[in-house]
């Protein structure tokens, strides 16, 4: 509880800190960092929150609060909210007093010092500098008012951040000497221009041990700067003597790791075969000419049932798991990306007989959008992919679809011609309206 | 047009729900199937590994229009799923579980039964797996990264497609894209890895029981964490060696000899200088047929699991780059230039796929690096001040240059060195094993390494690391005040050691 005799105390100190505080500005001034006493200002308590009334302060002027402390209630247009201290310290000046409207989100409402500050001596930090940051930091929120000339803050000395990159020869030294260096300066009694004119080798142009042993005639005087060459050699990754590898062994490692349906060199290929009816298709392709008057060729109706029927298709017999798929199921994370299924890259090949190994196809030339999307996927692995022919005149009745594969996706085979039967004898229309 | 054939597809796939075909299609695909008519992006990446993941956030962070492609369905690759990260957890736990079991009589805590549950050992490095990747996916969303779950390859020079996780696929076209694929463990020629008998590093971090015998094939970084893991937890491990030391490429050999004497010590066996010919699998068991080059009889061990860790190499595949005629060299790995371009300019590439050494710190260095390239036209790495740590107990760490190393270029040398034993923290600790030596031109006295054993020598070494960049000498470390009692005044007084006499030895 903040005592009267405590209040009083804090009036008399802000008299007298008035004083010093007039003159303090005229004086040297540090920059706003080295302060103890800080700027506390009004906090956005959510995002979209611009500002706030100030209903009650909960602590007074001149007392001590702990982090975790509720300093004051902030009423927004939502909801009344406490705000509570980060850190411990002193509250010294109230700025904006209770019932306080429409205060804007990052003015100035209170100075606070840290504990233990005497804060009668303490100078009260301008309020232009916590604009300025906080104008840079949230442009949008705060929009800074005309600043006072009088209080602007003067720029901080800087001595050490302006001057340039040092070269390998500069003497603009920016930073402390290593302590070796300082030891060896002062056990020889160099002064500064002497400093001056030895030659740093270190990186950024620093001044080494080794500079100063050489520059004393303590070592060969080429030693620090063959060093440094061996280190400089030593910072860059050694890109000599690269030998590319032959186009053949560039290629097989892109080859081993091939996702999922790799083909064994001489693969076993088998024929799947399954009749589809055209008829529905037929159907559809008439409809739509009368209807829209477009007419969609069959190689669209096959081309988007394939991709349908391409999707999740069960993995080939056999099928070995790469070791980043084991090592997946070792972390269990197979349940996330596993390939219980995959997609498949099937063309089926239609003919109105059963197709005859003699029998030449013709390549089909058109380039749809469609086949576009599926024609990426075949791989050097499938060489049985094909084109699917156009047949503009296929028969109504059952068409044969086939698919040459390796043995082992046989079953994966037939499980996408059963899809694309499927899709292509119920509502093909759905295709591709 | 476009969005007539959307229509036809969703149509389609409600036409399928009454006929009782299995799910064909899943929603999400037909969503995603059109994402390629987005806007070109300044950066795709293609790997969500440390170097893909961490180039991605510093894109997004530079304000770039960055997509990141990763098929794992989770992100942070080898590192964080099944490397670095799941490694700690078990050799930390596993380290709990034997200095328990062994080493508190004597500091005076008698403890009851103490029974090991694999099962929940293995559940607090699940727990902290998913953590950390799920922090990573939590920083690309905050970094307005497009995060991808898919396999890229390249479809020409600025398109990438994507075969999604889920299904369907998609491409992405990139002013600039970055090849990040990382790689993959190197197999045993005639030894299959099924990851239940004959295992990668991968399966190593995830056995359901603890192997009687275990023999591990490479006795580095990864072959030892990997044997101490086991060993700790109560298998019969050998670790057999091609060349006469462990530790692999980079680790002094002193050090190397004397990290062996005490995992020697910890219940390992070693076979150095000796050759795995051939290996089978027979019912429940693995024989290995090793041969010693330092001419001997031909052995077979046998075991119930046989751990290959010979090496990992970089992982191009199925990424497409014949397509776009980019070219490897001979031993896998993607052709840069220094500011990591491939021959298409536009196309970089860093991290384990291409040269350097395959470190996750050296990929996140390239990662910021290559960023920088590309947005402002340079970046920094410097490649002789990279670390080394082998995560055992004691752990070894390293920076720059070895003993063998020096001796080998012909450069001159002088050697501190500080044991443990010597340091009043380790003494207090009980854990004295171990060592500092340092190496520095005897001239100048400019550090040129640091090779350090001992607990805690992987922090200790980011010392050294930091003195290194900056030039430091011997002198300088000893000028510094270290505080007392650590262990990191065993470093100071090898730094002493080196330019003139430790205090304490």
């Amino acid at each position: 509880m903040a005592s009267f005799a405590a209040a009083c105390r804090l009036s008399a100190r802000l008299a007298t800190r008035k004083l010093q505080q007039e003159a303090a500005v005229r004086g040297y001034r540090t920059s706003a960092v080295a302060l103890a006493a800080q700027n506390f200002s009004m906090p956005a308590l959510s995002p979209t929150m611009t500002e706030g009334n100030i209903a009650t302060w909960r602590v007074k002027e001149g007392d001590k609060f702990s982090a975790g402390d509720v300093l004051l209630e902030i009423e927004t247009d939502k909801a009344t909210m406490d705000v509570e201290a980060q850190d411990d310290g002193i509250l010294m000046k109230i700025m904006k007093g209770d019932g306080s409207k429409a205060v804007q989100v990052g003015t100035r409402i209170a100075v606070i010092a840290e504990e233990g500050d005497d804060i009668s001596s303490l100078e009260i930090p301008p309020e232009e500098n916590i604009q300025a940051v906080k104008a840079a930091e949230a442009p949008a929120v705060y929009t800074p008012s005309a600043p006072e000339p009088e209080s602007a803050p003067s720029p901080p000395p800087q001595p050490r951040t302006v001057t340039p990159k040092p070269g390998p020869k500069t003497s603009g030294r920016t930073y402390p000497m290593l302590p070796s260096v300082a030891h060896l300066i002062k056990e020889n009694g160099l002064d500064e221009s002497v400093i001056k004119n030895i030659t740093p080798t270190g990186p950024n142009g620093r001044l080494l041990k080794g500079d100063v042993l050489a520059y004393l005639g303590k070592i060969n005087s080429q030693t620090p700067s063959e060093v440094s060459s061996r280190f400089e050699k030593a910072s860059h990754l050694d890109l000599s003597n690269i030998k590319v590898a032959k186009a053949a062994e560039a290629k097989k490692p892109a080859v081993e790791a091939a996702p999922a349906v790799q083909a064994p060199p001489a693969p076993v290929k088998s024929l799947v075969t399954l009749p589809v009816s055209l008829s529905a298709v037929i159907e559809a392709q008439e409809k739509i000419q009368r209807s829209l008057g477009v007419f969609l060729p069959l190689s669209t109706f096959i081309a988007r049932a394939s991709e349908v029927a391409n999707d999740e298709l069960p993995l080939p017999a056999g099928y070995q798991p790469t070791t980043d798929e084991l090592f997946n199921q070792v972390l269990g994370l197979d349940k996330i990306s596993g390939p219980k299924a995959s997609r498949g890259s099937y063309i089926p090949q239609i003919a109105t007989f059963p197709p005859a190994s003699t029998l030449s196809r013709p390549t089909q030339k058109k380039v749809d959008i469609i086949d576009l999307l599926t024609a990426s996927k075949p791989k050097s692995a499938q060489p049985s992919v094909k084109k699917t022919p156009v047949l503009p005149g296929a028969s109504t009745g059952p068409n044969i679809f086939s698919l040459q594969v390796p043995k082992a996706e046989e079953r994966r085979a037939q499980v996408f011609l059963e899809r694309i039967k499927l899709v292509l004898e119920n509502e093909p229309g759905r295709l591709v309206l | 047009m476009l969005s007539q054939r959307l229509i036809g597809r969703a149509a389609v796939k409600s036409a399928f729900r009454p006929s009782g075909l299995p799910s064909i299609v899943p929603a999400s695909r037909w969503r995603r199937t059109y994402a390629t008519e987005a806007e070109e992006r300044d950066l795709v990446i293609i790997g969500g590994g440390v170097a893909g993941y961490v180039a991605a956030i510093k894109a997004g962070q530079e304000g770039m229009k960055v997509t990141c492609i990763e098929k794992r369905g989770a992100l942070g690759g080898t590192c964080l799923n099944v490397g670095c990260i799941p490694s700690k957890s078990l050799l930390n736990n596993s380290h709990l579980y034997h200095q328990i079991l062994h080493d508190t009589k004597h500091r005076g805590i008698e403890v009851g039964d103490v029974k090991l549950n694999l099962k929940q050992l293995m559940k607090a490095k699940e727990q902290s797996v998913s953590g950390l990747t799920k922090g990573v996916e939590f920083l690309f969303k905050k970094n307005g990264v497009e995060y991808i779950k898919g396999t890229g390859s390249f479809q020409d020079e600025h398109t990438i497609k994507v075969q999604l996780n889920d299904g369907g696929e998609t491409s992405v076209v990139g002013k600039n894209i970055l090849i990040a694929t990382g790689s993959e463990v190197t197999p045993f020629p005639g030894l299959e890895i099924d990851e239940k008998r004959v295992i990668s590093s991968t399966g190593a971090i995830a056995l359901e029981e603890v192997p009687k015998k275990m023999i591990v094939i490479g006795g580095g970084i990864i072959g030892l964490e990997m044997a101490s893991v086991w060993s700790r937890l109560g298998a019969d491990v050998t670790v057999v060696e091609y060349l006469d030391v462990i530790g692999g490429p980079g680790m002094d050999t002193e050090i190397a000899k004397n990290i062996q004497k005490i995992l020697k010590k910890q219940g390992i066996n070693f076979k150095t200088s000796t050759k795995v010919v051939s290996g089978e699998k027979t019912g429940d068991e693995v024989k290995v047929q090793i041969d010693s080059s330092k001419g001997g009889k031909p052995e077979t061990l046998e075991a119930d699991v046989v751990l290959v860790a010979i090496g990992r190499r970089p992982y191009t595949g199925g990424l497409g780059l014949e397509k776009i005629g980019l070219e490897l060299d001979e031993r896998g790995r993607v052709i840069i230039d220094s500011e990591y371009r491939t021959k298409i300019p536009h196309i970089r590439c860093v991290g384990d796929v291409t040269f350097g050494p395959m470190l996750a710190h050296k990929a996140e260095e390239e990662a910021v690096a290559v960023v920088e390239y590309i947005k402002k036209g340079y970046g920094h790495v410097n490649y002789g001040c990279i670390p080394a740590v082998m995560y055992t107990f004691p752990e070894v760490a390293w920076v720059g240059q070895s003993e063998q190393d020096l001796k080998k270029a012909g450069i001159k040398y002088r050697v501190g060195t500080f044991p443990f034993s010597a340091n009043s923290r380790a003494k207090t600790n009980l854990d004295t094993d171990g060592m500092v030596k340092m190496l520095a031109d005897p001239e100048t006295d400019r550090l040129l390494g640091i090779h350090i054993i001992g607990p805690n020598a992987g922090e200790m070494i980011a010392e050294g690391t930091l003195a290194l960049e900056y030039g430091a000498s011997s002198e300088d470390i000893a000028r510094t005040c270290h505080a007392h009692p650590t262990l990191a005044e065993a470093f100071k007084e090898a730094a002493m050691a080196t330019h003139s006499k430790p205090i304490h030895f």
